[in-house]
C-alpha cells in the first residue's frame, strides 16, 4: 500500500483502531479473565466453558436467531413486495411511499412503545374487540406480548426493517430501465418469467444487504427486546445486560463471553452471507 | 382503483400508528376499554409547567447527534475519496472491515470501550458519547461519500487542477458542490442513528449525559402513557423539521450557483 493512501484513510483507520478494534480487544481479553476491574488476572477459558454448560444458554440463542431471522426476512419480503406494488403507480402517485419513512424516522424505543400501546392486554386492540363484544374482559384478549415466543419483538422489528427493506430495494427498482421489462416481454416471456429472470436478479444484490443489516441488527439489539422482551429465556444482549449490571463483578468475563462469540457469529455471518450470495448468483448465471 | 390496496397497507402500517399517537397524546387517559378517548391537555400541560428535563434531554440530543455527523463527516471524507478512486491489494478487505462496526452488534465493542473510557477519564462525558456514536454510525456516511466519489467521477477535479486551481480550491469549488447530495443521504442516516440511539447514550453517558430516548424510556412503561404518546410525535417531528430545512438549503444553494 502505498504512502499516500494510507496518508488518505489515516483519518479513518486511526479512530477505527483506537474505538473499535481496542474497544473489541478489551471485551475479549476480559471474556478471558484479563484486564478486570479487579486487578489482572491469568488467562483461562473456564468463562466460556460455564456458557457452553448453561441451558438457559442455548435458549437464549435460539430466541435471538429466531427473532432475528423471522423478523429480518419478513421484512425483506414484505418491503420488495411493497416496492414492486410501488413501482407499479405512475410517479406520481408513487409519492404515496414517503409515509413509510414513519418507520425509519421513530428510534426503537418509540417502535416498541407502539407496540405496547396497540396490543398488550389493555391495549388498543383489546379495547376494540371489547368495544364490538368479542371478548368480555382483558384477561379474555390473548396474551401476545411476553410470552417467550418473541411476537412482540418481531412486530416492532418488522415496523423498522420493512421501511428499511423498501427504502434499499426501492433505490433500485426505481432507477431501473423499463426498457429491459419491455424487451422480454416483446420477446414473448410471461410477466411471471420477465420478473423471475429480469427484474429478480437485479433486485437480489439489494434484498441481500438488506437481510444481513436487519438479521445482524435485530440478533443483537438491546433497545426492543429491554421493553418487549421476557427475561426468562432472554434475548442474548439481554442476558448480557443482566450479567453485567446486576450481578457481582466475578461474573463480569461470562457477559463479556457472549459479546465475544456474538461478534465472531456477527462477522462470519456477515462474510459467509456475502460468499454464499455470490455463489448462488454465479449457479444462476451458469443456468 | 388498482393501487388502492398498496395505499391501504401503507396507510395502516404508518399512517394507523402516527394518528394513535396523536389520539393519545391528547388523551392520556385514554385506557381499557375506552375506544374513543376524552380529549384532554394534561400531557401538554405536563410538559409546560416542568419543561426543563425536556428541553435539556432534546436540546443535549439534538447536541452530541449533530457533532457526530460534524466528525463523522471529517472521518470519512479522505478515506471515501481514497476508496473510490484508488485501487491497491486487499482493498475489498478493508472495505468489509471498515463496515463491520454497523453491522457487529455495538454492545460488543461498546462494553470493552466503556472501560478504556473509565480508565482515560472519557465515560460520563458527552465527548465519551459522540466518540461512541460516531464509531457505530460513520459506516452509513463512509458508503454514501464512497458512492458519491464514484458517481461524480475524478475528471471535473483533474480538469481543475490542469487550469491551475489549486487543491483546496478543487475541493471547495468543484467537489464539494456535486457531493452535497451524498453527504445530505449520509448525514441523514447518521444524525438517525445517532437520535435513536438509547443503550450507547445510556451506557457511556452513565446516566448523567441527558438523552432523548432516556427521558421518553422510564415513561414507556409508566401508566402515563399520554405523555409517552406526546414524546414519541416529538421524535417523530424534529428530525422532519430538520430533513425540511435540509432540503430547502440544497434547493436554494443549488439556485443561487445556477443564478451566478
Amino acid at each position: 500500500m502505498g504512502r499516500r493512501i494510507l496518508w488518505g484513510l489515516a483519518p479513518l483507520l486511526l479512530p477505527y483502531c483506537a474505538l473499535f478494534c481496542a474497544g473489541m480487544a478489551l471485551t475479549m481479553a476480559q471474556s478471558l479473565g484479563l484486564f478486570l476491574p479487579v486487578g489482572p488476572g491469568e488467562a483461562t477459558l473456564d468463562h466460556y466453558l460455564t456458557l457452553l454448560e448453561d441451558q438457559a444458554m442455548g435458549q437464549s440463542l435460539g430466541l435471538s436467531l429466531f427473532v432475528a431471522f423471522v423478523s429480518a426476512a419478513g421484512s425483506v419480503l414484505g418491503g420488495t413486495l411493497l416496492a414492486l406494488a410501488l413501482w407499479r403507480m405512475p410517479p406520481g402517485l408513487r409519492r404515496v411511499g414517503v409515509v413509510s419513512k414513519v418507520g425509519l424516522i421513530l428510534p426503537h424505543v418509540a417502535v416498541a412503545f407502539l407496540v405496547l400501546l396497540m396490543l398488550s392486554r389493555t391495549g388498543l386492540v383489546s379495547s376494540a374487540l371489547f368495544q364490538t363484544g368479542l371478548i368480555s374482559s382483558p384477561e379474555e384478549f390473548p396474551n401476545l406480548l411476553h410470552t417467550g415466543s418473541g411476537l412482540g419483538m418481531i412486530l416492532a422489528f418488522l415496523l423498522k426493517g420493512v421501511p428499511f427493506a423498501l427504502l434499499l430495494v426501492g433505490a433500485v427498482l426505481f432507477g431501473f430501465d423499463i426498457r429491459l421489462v419491455q424487451t422480454a416481454r416483446m420477446l414473448g416471456a410471461g410477466p411471471l418469467r420477465t420478473f423471475w429472470s429480469v427484474t429478480l436478479p437485479r433486485l437480489l444484490p439489494a434484498m441481500h444487504s438488506a437481510f444481513i443489516i436487519l438479521f445482524l441488527y435485530a440478533f443483537g439489539s438491546f433497545d426492543i427486546p429491554f421493553v418487549l422482551g421476557e427475561s426468562h429465556p432472554g434475548m442474548l444482549s439481554i442476558r448480557v445486560f443482566d450479567i453485567f449490571f446486576q450481578r457481582d463483578l466475578s461474573q463480569r468475563p461470562q457477559a463479556m463471553a457472549i459479546l465475544t462469540l456474538m461478534f465472531v457469529f456477527a462477522a462470519l455471518f456477515a462474510m459467509l452471507y456475502n460468499r454464499f450470495a455470490a455463489y448462488l448468483d454465479g449457479w444462476r448465471r451458469k443456468l | 382503483m388498482k393501487h388502492a390496496p398498496t395505499i391501504i397497507i401503507l396507510a395502516l402500517l404508518f399512517l394507523l400508528p402516527v394518528v394513535v399517537l396523536i389520539l393519545q397524546a391528547g388523551a392520556p387517559g385514554w385506557r381499557f376499554p375506552e375506544l374513543w378517548p376524552e380529549l384532554s391537555f394534561d400531557g401538554i400541560a405536563f410538559l409546560t409547567a416542568r419543561p426543563r428535563p425536556f428541553l435539556t434531554a432534546l436540546a443535549s440530543s439534538l447536541g452530541y447527534s449533530l457533532v457526530t455527523v460534524a466528525l463523522t463527516l471529517a472521518m470519512t471524507i479522505l478515506p471515501a475519496k481514497t476508496l473510490a478512486f484508488t485501487s491497491f491489494r486487499g482493498k475489498n478487505l478493508l472495505e468489509g472491515l471498515l463496515l463491520l462496526p454497523a453491522l457487529v452488534p455495538a454492545m460488543t465493542f461498546s462494553m470493552g470501550l466503556h472501560f478504556i473510557f473509565i480508565k482515560i477519564g472519557l465515560a460520563d462525558t458527552t465527548p465519551g458519547v459522540i466518540l461512541v456514536l460516531s464509531m457505530v454510525s460513520y459506516p452509513y456516511m463512509l458508503r454514501a461519500l464512497a458512492t458519491g466519489y464514484t458517481l461524480m467521477g475524478r475528471e471535473y477535479a483533474v480538469c481543475a487542477r490542469n487550469l491551475g486551481a489549486s487543491k483546496w480550491r478543487v475541493f471547495l469549488e468543484v467537489e464539494m458542490p456535486q457531493l452535497l447530495p451524498a453527504i445530505a443521504a449520509g448525514a441523514s442516516v447518521v444524525f438517525l442513528v445517532a437520535f435513536s440511539e438509547y443503550f450507547l447514550v445510556f451506557l457511556i453517558g452513565g446516566g448523567s449525559i441527558a438523552s432523548f430516548t432516556g427521558y421518553l424510556f422510564p415513561l414507556i412503561t409508566s401508566s402515563n402513557r399520554g405523555l409517552g404518546a406526546l414524546i414519541t410525535l416529538v421524535f417523530l417531528a424534529v428530525p422532519i423539521v430538520l430533513f425540511i430545512v435540509l432540503e430547502l438549503g440544497l434547493y436554494r444553494y443549488h439556485r443561487k450557483r445556477r443564478m451566478r
